[in-house]
């Protein structure tokens, strides 16, 4: 609800200003409670951020004057009492992210900056605290210090599993390998509550798998978000035979809650995009082996051509080249298809050690 | 006393066009000079009103764009950006600036055809609150359709009265070769088949987005017999967004720059002959004409119903096609207007001329009512 009140004059505004512009005193938040519906407008076009409709825009009025415009996605009459309670921070879910990595470092900013509190748990006490220095260093570029200090205060790090008891949600986003993952679950759900949700932030293992030596497969499923987490609004989720309806139902309304936009894949490997961008990333990768053109060229060419931001190698580059070459080693030995084998130019700089932007360099170079 | 003196107006088509910003601004002071019978060299300075330069085209500093019109001048020069509202707050400037500058040229620009879809929707509700409407998808026509929904609340406002509407600016904007929908005939047929945009408000209830521009050249003094003197002016603002406000059947700014502009003018609501009024959806003229008091609080649908309102009848609104079939071409929209009413007063509207047309009223709106601008013209033109 956005209200503040004048307690001297008795003025509303919209805004969370410090003080009132006539009596320059301070404003009083005024908590939403309850509100009946002034008017409302079902909404048939869709805008930036607002892509699925129809929707409905309410305008409300509390009984102490204070109004609130609330999108709904159920249908809603004029003359209706609805519930304007704001979520506040200690109602929101405590969310666990386990694992350092990319994506692991992109979760936590993306909760922290959606109010969440974030239990980070990570493999060494140094892991983390560079994690935090880093995650800090992102939000620094878009909060001052004071919002800095709050949006820390709401994390926590730990070398220890068992910080996971405080979760309703964990998010696992291990090294994209079987066995990895599978242990990190197992010792992750062993810390959390029975009634939490355990999610994988997997690219396309098998989720039946991954499951098989969980205690409670029915609150299992997965969540992929993509990489950068704060801007990418897809998040792929998926299930495994054993997920619940409920928890299936949890892992899409999580992720509109974020501002992503789930879409429900079936348990297949590499679920849709990696699907569909390993080829497209092999094949470039084959066009330089073969001289075709340059990397920037390639790049350039896939970009104008088929009007991608990015071009596929500086996207592996992006991604992570040993993630790149552990996703098709995976396809080629889930599908049987020789087809997905990683070319030999991807395997060469994954033993030499350019892993892409991680590293300072992959196709490109980012020294 | 007049403020100053419209000495000349041209205005291109409103619609989509493949011509460039800056042909369609040399198109429009081209046709204001010439009107005025004037050479770039008489004016004094000028004015550019223009909404969404930056984020359709990534191109601001418009004035300057249009300086290169006009080599070698180096006239002073700015641009002015008020949403929707543009053109009439630019014009209110010119105004008060033409004890400085005795000539001022203002142009109201816009292109809106090279961005489409989603992200259109999106640079127009810029005219609304960042947080408090586009965060919850309260758009532009949703905006208006809470302002529609109040009214029907409030006064029995039915459908058919914004189809009243929508059908009498259509068949006005036949008769104008520089309307948006000149070629296109809308029948009921068409309104009924019309989907919903934001209930209750449907595709026919809605303007186009057009590319055009308009001029006007103004003077502090009188230059020949074809100028119209310019009898009150008015600006007022009020919070961006409905959430803001407590009143949603009409706009408090509208009200408030209506009430100075006649007190400035000395003329009552019953003297003004003809309106052009910000009809960016059906619901907003009907809104206008009860917040310009040409009508009391709650009679706009009855009077259209009644057809007082047509070309015929004993107050044209909109005798040009309106905002509605005339098009929109945002920051041009407010100077559309002041060609409309000048080429009316001069008895000069050809097909669509007006038989009674001493005193026009234009009525340009900014958002969802943010800021509105009034002008009052002609009266005694000896």
């Amino acid at each position: 609800m956005t209200c503040y009140r004048c307690a001297a004059c008795g003025r509303h505004y919209a805004y969370e200003l410090d003080v009132c512009t006539y009596c320059r005193v301070p404003l009083e938040h005024t908590p939403g409670g309850t509100a009946s519906v002034l008017a409302v407008t079902r909404v048939d076009v869709p805008s930036l951020g607002h892509e699925d409709v129809p929707y409905w825009c309410a305008l409300v009025r509390d009984e102490s004057g204070c109004q609130a415009l609330v999108k709904r996605d159920v249908a809603t009459e004029t003359g209706a009492t609805i519930s304007l309670a704001a979520v506040e921070v200690e109602d929101r879910s405590v969310v666990g992210i386990l694992g350092t990595g990319t994506m692991g470092r992109g979760l936590v900013e993306l909760l922290l900056s959606r109010g969440h509190q974030v239990v980070w748990v990570g493999r060494s006490d140094e892991s983390l605290a560079s994690g935090r220095q880093r995650v800090a260093d992102r939000l620094a570029r878009v909060m001052d210090e004071d919002e800095l200090e709050e949006v820390s205060s709401r994390l926590v790090t730990s070398a220890d599993p068992s910080a996971f008891i405080r979760c309703d949600l964990v998010i696992e986003a291990v090294v994209e390998e079987l066995e990895p993952k599978r242990d990190a679950l197992v010792r992750a759900e062993a810390a959390m509550r029975p009634d939490a949700v355990l999610a994988t932030n997997t690219s396309g293992l098998p989720l039946d798998e991954l499951s098989r030596s969980l205690l409670r497969p029915e609150r299992f499923g997965a969540l992929h978000f993509f990489n950068p987490p704060s801007r990418m609004r897809l998040v792929e989720t998926s299930t495994c035979a054993s997920t619940s309806v409920e928890t299936a139902a949890f892992l899409d309304d999580f992720s509109r809650s974020l501002g992503k936009i789930p879409i429900r894949i079936a348990q297949r490997p590499a679920f849709v995009v990696n699907r569909v961008l390993m080829p497209l990333i092999n094949e470039a990768v084959r066009s330089l082996e073969e001289g075709a053109a340059s990397a920037e060229s390639i790049d350039e060419a896939i970009k104008l051509g088929l009007n991608h931001p990015m071009g596929p190698l500086a996207l592996a580059d992006l991604i992570g080249l040993d993630v790149v070459l552990s996703i098709m080693e995976n396809l080629v030995e889930r599908t049987g298809d020789e087809a997905y084998d990683p070319r030999p130019l991807l395997k060469t700089l994954v033993a030499e050690g350019k892993l892409g932007r991680k590293t300072g360099e992959g196709f490109h170079s980012y020294r | 006393m007049s403020l100053g003196f419209v000495v000349g107006v041209g205005k291109t088509r409103f619609g989509p066009t493949s011509r460039s910003m800056v042909q369609l601004a040399q198109e429009a002071i081209l046709g204001a000079l010439d009107d005025a019978r004037l050479e770039p060299a008489d004016l004094d300075a000028f004015i550019v009103a223009n909404f969404l330069g930056g984020p359709n085209d990534s191109q601001l500093h418009l004035n300057a764009v249009v300086a290169g019109l006009m080599p070698g001048l180096n006239l002073p020069s700015w641009r002015v950006e008020a949403a929707c509202a543009s053109g009439g707050v630019a014009l209110h400037q010119a105004l008060l600036a033409l004890r400085t500058y005795p000539r001022i040229l203002v142009l109201g620009i816009e292109r809106m055809s090279g961005v489409v879809g989603t992200a259109l929707t999106r640079n127009i509700g810029m005219a609304g609150d960042v947080l408090l409407d586009q965060a919850v998808g309260l758009n532009f026509p949703a905006s208006y359709a809470l302002v529609a929904q109040r009214h029907m609340q409030e006064y029995g406002t039915l459908l058919t009265d914004f189809e009243a509407v929508s059908l009498k600016n259509h068949a006005n904007a036949r008769l104008n070769p520089r309307a948006h929908f000149y070629h296109k005939e809308v029948a009921q047929a068409d309104i009924d088949g019309g989907p919903t945009v934001a209930a209750p408000l449907r595709l026919y209830d809605c303007c186009p987005v057009s590319d055009g521009a308009a001029a006007a050249v103004l003077s502090a003094e009188r230059i020949d017999d074809r100028s119209v003197p310019v009898l009150g002016s008015a600006v007022a603002s009020d919070a961006i967004s409905l959430v803001q406000r407590e009143f949603h059947t009409g706009f408090t700014a509208a009200r408030e720059a209506a009430r100075r502009a006649y007190a400035q003018a000395g003329v009552a609501p019953a003297d003004v002959d003809f309106a052009e009024v910000h009809d960016c959806f059906t619901i907003a003229e009907l809104v206008a004409m009860e917040d310009l008091g040409l009508c009391a609080p709650g009679e706009s649908g009855p009077m259209v119903r009644e057809g007082m309102t047509a070309r015929d009848g004993r107050l044209p609104v909109n005798a040009s096609g309106g905002l509605k079939a005339g098009g929109h071409a945002i920051g041009a929209t407010g100077i559309g207007q002041v060609y409309e009413s000048v080429t009316q007063i001069r008895g000069e509207a050809g097909e669509r001329q007006l038989d009674r047309a001493r005193v026009g009223l234009t009525h340009n709106v900014g958002g969802v009512g943010g800021t509105c601008a009034v002008h009052l013209f002609g009266g005694d033109r000896s």
